[in-house]
């Protein structure tokens, strides 16, 4: 069974006839050797999920560019590939990804046009795809992208292009966490919930974001993970007895995520 | 040092292999794919070498995650994993489903024939086991039916290994002799099992499905194969008192639940559509 030939089994087997010197030559001649290792560090760098899809996509790749180079429009999605291997949680795989991505988008600026960095139109719709890629709407991203996206004209360095990436894998993290809290508030699935019980849960997340302080981003995600459903129901506890009355202003889906939203991004620091 | 510096040390991918088995757990078999993309590369060389090795190994794994891969292959490739026999019954039950619609019953030889068009060496020992569930046992060059085949195929396929260990305790169960895991006897099991093994090894009563059921429960705890769910196997044999051998694969493979976690066959009553087909007849 497969279990038995997975670990530490050799492809060239203990036989050293002159068929195996014959492979290994050929291996070697065309190449199978440095691509095998090149896939293998891929994998092992970005730890997906679906290893076998990944590697299905990595030859395509390899294999379409030897064929015809890779044009403009096809780095932003295979950059964009990249990112969606590792969650941001995983945080060396997905730095390792994001510098794959960069090198990608980099590469098809010809070299003349700018000391090295990302074209600022490549990276704002980089960050545009990351948005909708995370299942964020265009009016709920809007706001976010007008702070962090860079000119056209500008090239963007590394360092920011990862700090822009993260920042909205976080942020779409964030709007489905927001969303599933205003799913727990709201008695019913098509009733909208009550205003004062949604304002307590903001104003909880609003205390956990605040206690995260620094930069980095991600610490957003972790403070707001520590609103415990423990924290959420005491917040609702004290607010209940005031909210008795089954008809009390209620508030929507769509005005929650935006307040949530705002309470991301007014954290986050303009790109100048 | 690390496992990225170990990996140049060698000039070889054998060491990749080794790194790898820390980082993926058994179940997605990256490594018996790889291993056998390039057995295959070298053994067609002339064939593969011409379009470049990186076309090669994109469409070897798209073809794997496809499910299209086992078909032509050997026997022991496409029993070798998991992946593998979920899907060549998929690809059997996709290739073959017009039988079923036309309604014709065929003998086990002829299914053995089906199955040996997509796989040059399937052992008919394999489709004879088959056909025992369908058959209850007696009269194997009876006819079955596609539906009834499929369904007892793929239990005996997808779970060789389990199927194998539960006829093990099923004949240490009617001969008395105690199995593998200790159940504590309180005197009604002991009782029944006694008289388990005073019935003849070919008689219609079975065994009892409580300590049966308890005997499976003890396999699957150690077990490195695959198994139907806990649940269904405990649904099964809730059922009835008393359960045979044949009884249990046949309940197998008639649970809707069971086929769905394997995930290759669509439940019975979508099992013969076919659209695409009855498009191509309508035309004729």
């Amino acid at each position: 069974m497969a279990e038995k030939r997975r670990a530490g089994v050799a492809i060239m087997s203990d036989s050293k006839s002159a068929k195996a010197a014959g492979d290994e030559q050929l291996l070697s001649q065309a190449g199978v050797s440095a691509l095998l290792r090149g896939a293998l560090l891929r994998l092992l760098e970005s730890r997906p999920l679906d290893p076998v899809g990944f590697l299905a996509e990595h030859f395509a790749h390899l294999s379409s560019e030897a064929e015809d180079g890779a044009p403009e429009r096809r780095s932003v999605s295979r950059a964009l590939w990249h990112l969606s291997l590792a969650h941001h949680s995983h945080r060396s795989a997905f730095n390792n990804n994001v510098r794959v991505a960069y090198e990608l988008l980099t590469q098809s600026v010809p070299r003349r046009l700018g000391a090295g960095g990302v074209r600022g139109r490549l990276y704002s719709e980089m960050l545009r795809c990351l948005c909708s890629e995370g299942g964020l709407s265009g009016s709920t991203a809007a706001p976010l992208l007008r702070r962090i996206q860079s000119h056209d004209y500008e090239s963007v360095p590394f360092e920011l292009f990862r700090q822009g990436v993260l920042t909205c894998a976080v942020f779409a993290d964030y709007i489905r966490k927001s969303q599933c809290l205003y799913a727990a508030v709201a008695s019913a699935p098509d009733r909208p919930a009550e205003r004062t019980l949604c304002q307590a849960v903001l104003s909880t997340l609003r205390e956990a974001l605040e206690t995260a302080g620094g930069a980095d981003v991600a610490r957003y995600l972790e403070a707001s993970a520590k609103i415990s459903p423990a924290k959420v129901a005491q917040a609702m506890a004290e607010v209940q007895p005031r909210a008795q009355q089954q008809d009390g202003p209620t508030m929507d889906a769509q005005e929650f995520e935006d307040d949530a939203a705002a309470l991301f991004i007014a954290r986050v620091r303009t790109v100048t | 040092m690390t496992i990225i510096n170990y990996l140049y040390i060698k000039n070889d991918p054998c060491c990749h292999v080794i790194a790898l088995s820390f980082y993926f757990p058994a179940e997605t078999n990256v490594l018996f794919y790889l291993n056998d993309a390039v057995t295959q590369l070298l053994e067609h060389k002339e064939e593969y070498t011409q379009f470049g090795v990186a076309r090669y190994f994109a469409e070897y794994f798209t073809s794997v995650k496809n499910g299209n891969h086992v078909l032509f292959r050997e026997f022991s490739y496409i029993k070798a994993t998991t992946h593998n026999r979920e899907s060549f019954i998929h690809i059997f039950w996709k290739c073959f489903r017009q039988i079923g619609k036309n309604g014709d019953l065929l003998a086990m030889a002829e299914y053995s024939s089906l199955l040996q068009l997509l796989c040059p060496d399937f052992p008919t020992e394999m489709v004879q086991n088959a056909a025992r569930i369908v058959l209850i046992e007696d009269a194997t060059d009876c006819l079955m039916s596609f539906s009834d085949f499929i369904y007892s195929f793929q239990i005996q396929f997808y779970f060789e290994e389990f199927v194998e260990s539960v006829s093990v305790i099923y004949q240490d169960l009617l001969s008395g002799k105690s199995p593998n895991t200790v159940i504590v006897p309180t005197s009604t099991s002991v009782e029944q099992l006694s008289s388990a093994a005073n019935e003849e090894p070919d008689a219609q009563g079975g065994v009892d499905s409580s300590i049966f059921c308890e005997c499976i429960e003890g396999l699957c705890e150690r077990f490195k194969h695959k198994f139907p769910s806990s649940v269904a196997i405990k649904e099964i044999l809730e059922s009835s008192q008393r359960v045979s051998f044949y009884g249990f694969l046949m309940a197998l493979a008639k649970h809707e639940g069971v086929n769905q976690d394997i995930g290759a066959l669509p439940n019975k009553p979508d099992l013969l559509i076919d659209p695409e087909m009855d498009q191509e007849l309508e035309r004729l």
